[in-house]
């Protein structure tokens, strides 16, 4: 017998050969260190894409719910200030945690190890939540980026999502390595088109007297005809969702061993880099926006994305230089969509190792990936894609509140490591980290409150439902463990052991059968069979005694042809001889091709579904192979 | 009868209905049903066979079936017999002998029997 090459020749195998790829063995894990350069884009593209929606996010409070209509511009880049100031602050105290724990730390480990069990499981919970979003987000945002090209895709909004979904998916169970070849150039191109269109927008601004954007479409002209006056409440809103521009700044904390050395400096150097393209990116786009007063509603009856306006106009219509920048954009929001399927099976991974979540969401696949996590964080954003109609802004909130929780556990767990450890220095990071920990939590707070009933409920509902499930897997992981931890002195209990062999009819695989449970050595062997009319029981009696005269059978007439209910009955009525025994099932089973197996041992797949939670009972089924 | 009737008919197990049937096709005998059946002592029982068992013991051969009227079981066991004409699944019988508790069943060892002619026979 060779099963490996058997199991090839299975069809199943042979399509997820052809998708997945060749299996990499463990010892193929090369692990290769990545210098700034191409660090950057891996661990920046989450962060930097959120350019791509966050002056939008702002935008779209403002026109919309706040509906204070054209005064929205003058009130965007104080907006836009606000959060690059916060930007800053969170990126140093990101720094200390990366000088903190070379080893990584992500906000899980930071919490667990200097806040306890709980702040640990809240700052996993989101942050698997978050990843969740953040495929959703990107994926989303990505679409919208092609449609705001090729609006006649409009319609097929919900599809497009789900379709590079499953390709990123794909994707990353062949194991996308995350390789400067495949990440670089969309993200430095990106930037590059981003930061073209803030300067050339921003030189005919000024040199050229280019106006604002005219809008001509009705629901336009509604939002903008809106005057209301601007509350705290709408300020603090916008400023919430401005500050999604925030997120996947926490990916480089938990990535920093995959860095050369010095790799601490190397990391910190990337992020303060990642936070610089950041900022000059979005406070770019705000500013232009703020000239060019471009419009996007909540429910997306404009198809156009902000950035596709503003390029739109500044390019003076859809030529080149337009097309390239929704491509870049759709790129970089492909990768950021990537970045989760990196983080969400890693995370998923450490916590199944604490046991807080199922153990096979710690295992690697074929290709050395943690293939469980991406097939469920794929089957998690497909959810919510369709579940939000592949509506980006539906989504932000969500997102938003999860962020800062983690950015607030992180920063608290730092303040806490800062303290015990009185390094030299201690007490001035501790009021850096003191400072970005209020801001974020404040933060937190903020979109919870003002942004409650647009969706930031659904966080503050799941994440403690998340915890509730972590800690029950926990705990009956140790019960097992309790359960099933062993002294010296233990041994195993006496049995009785009591085989049953189901007979149908006798035939090749019966004697089959019997020939195995003898081998068994069992205390008790005896045929059963459910018996429907007199002839059929003296016929299979008459010739059970001629092929096994020194054998019991027992055969019990049914009157109603549950055969699966008999046997279970019978098996109960044999368990219930003797009070310490154990049962067998012997079960022949055929074994025939793909295409026939279906023909044959229906009612021996039920028996085992049946048994499977039997306490005392061992099915066994023989398998009788029909070339 | 009635609609209660027939709705308490569909709730009932199908060990339920066998019982019924047996007590419908027994009860006419007027003989101790096996569920005041007295032990120790001989007395005349009439049940249908639910199951045969061959369970050989140092090849001595024997035939153990056992009998329900709807209201109790019994084990009957022929010994010495590898089969006998007219005993087999679903046959209605009278036996006449003195039955014992073997474990958790009750036994009869080799009684007087009288086979009850099966419907269509």
């Amino acid at each position: 017998m060779a099963p490996t090459t058997k199991d090839n020749r299975t069809g199943f195998a042979r399509i997820k050969r052809r998708l997945v790829g060749k299996p990499i063995a463990n010892s193929e894990d090369a692990h290769q260190r990545l210098s700034k350069r191409v660090g950057l884009p891996i661990f920046a593209s989450d962060a930097i894409s959120s350019t791509a929606y966050a002056t939008e996010e702002i935008i779209i409070v403002f026109v919309g719910a706040a509906a204070i209509g054209a005064a929205a511009f003058d009130n965007l880049v104080p907006i836009a200030l606000m959060v690059v100031v916060l930007l800053a602050i969170v990126i140093n105290s990101y720094r200390q945690t990366i000088f903190a724990y070379p080893h990584g730390g992500g906000t899980y480990i930071v919490s667990k190890e200097n806040l306890g069990k709980y702040p640990s499981l809240v700052a996993g919970a989101s942050m698997l939540v978050d990843y969740i979003l953040t495929v959703a987000v990107a994926i989303t945002s990505g679409t919208a980026a092609v449609i705001a090209a090729f609006s006649d895709l409009a319609p097929y909004r919900v599809q497009i999502c789900v379709a590079l979904v499953l390709l990123i998916t794909f994707a990353n169970l062949r194991g996308v390595r995350e390789s400067a070849f495949l990440f670089a150039p969309p993200m430095y191109l990106y930037v590059f088109s981003i930061l073209a269109l803030i300067f050339y927008g921003l030189f005919r601004v000024y040199f050229q007297d280019l106006g604002p954007i005219d809008h001509s479409g009705a629901v336009a002209t509604e939002l903008l005809a809106n005057n209301e006056t601007l509350t705290l409440f709408f300020l603090l809103k916008a400023f919430s969702s401005g500050a999604v521009a925030l997120t996947g700044i926490e990916a480089l904390s938990g990535g920093v061993p995959a860095f050369r050395k010095p790799e601490s400096k190397n990391a910190a150097t990337t992020l303060v880099l990642l936070g610089c393209i950041l900022g000059t990116l979005f406070l770019g786009l705000s500013i232009l926006a703020q000239h060019l007063e471009p419009i996007r509603d909540e429910e997306g009856l404009i198809a156009q994305t902000i950035i596709a306006q503003l390029a739109e106009h500044v390019y003076g219509g859809r030529n080149f230089f337009f097309f390239a920048t929704q491509f870049t954009t759709f790129g970089i929001l492909l990768i950021a969509a990537n970045t989760g399927y990196a983080d969400f099976p890693r995370l998923a991974s450490i916590m199944a190792r604490d046991g807080y979540l199922p153990r096979q969401l710690a295992n690697r696949g074929d290709r050395l990936v943690f293939s469980n996590g991406v097939i469920f964080l794929g089957l998690a954003a497909i959810g919510l894609v369709i579940a939000f109609g592949g509506i980006t802004n539906a989504l932000i909130p969500l997102y938003a509140v999860g962020v800062f929780t983690a950015f607030t556990l992180s920063q608290v767990g730092m303040i806490v490591r800062l303290s015990k450890m009185r390094e030299p220095t201690w007490k001035i990071r501790v009021v850096f980290t003191s400072v970005g920990a209020f801001t974020t939590g404040g933060v937190a707070l903020t979109v919870v409150t003002v942004k409650f009933s647009d969706g930031a409920w659904i966080p503050a509902v799941i994440v403690p439902l998340l915890i509730l499930i972590f800690s029950s897997i926990r705990r009956h992981y140790t019960r097992v463990r309790q359960f099933l931890t062993v002294d010296d002195a233990y041994k195993a209990p006496f049995r009785t052991h009591t085989v049953v062999v189901l007979v149908g009819s006798i035939n090749a695989g019966v004697i089959q059968a019997v020939k195995y449970a003898e081998s068994l050595r069992p205390d008790r062997l005896l045929g059963l069979s459910i018996v429907g009319s007199d002839d059929e029981g003296a016929a299979l009696t008459a010739e059970w005694r001629r092929h096994f005269p020194n054998l019991e059978l027992e055969s019990p007439v049914d009157d109603y042809r549950n055969l699966t209910e008999k046997v279970l009955t019978e098996i109960d009525r044999l368990d219930d001889e003797q009070s310490d025994d154990i049962v067998t099932v012997v079960i022949p089973e055929f074994v025939t091709s793909l295409r026939s197996q279906w023909l044959h041992n229906q009612s021996a797949l039920a028996i085992k579904a049946r048994l499977l939670f039997r306490p005392n009972t061992v099915v066994t089924s023989i398998p009788i192979v029909i070339p | 009868m009635g609609i209660r009737n027939y709705l308490s008919r569909g709730s009932q197990t199908k060990d339920e209905l066998v019982s019924e049937r047996l007590c419908a096709k027994f009860g006419e005998l007027h003989m101790v049903t096996l569920a005041d059946m007295p032990m120790r002592r001989r007395v005349d029982v009439c049940g249908e066979i639910r199951r045969m068992s061959v369970k050989p013991r140092a090849g001595i051969p024997a035939v153990e079936v056992e009998i329900s009227d709807g209201t109790g079981e019994i084990t009957v066991i022929f010994s010495g017999r590898e089969r006998i004409p007219g005993i087999g699944h679903n046959r209605g019988l009278t036996v006449s002998g003195v039955a014992h508790w073997e474990g958790k069943r009750r036994v009869m060892l080799n009684p007087i029997y009288r086979l009850l002619p099966s419907p269509g026979q």
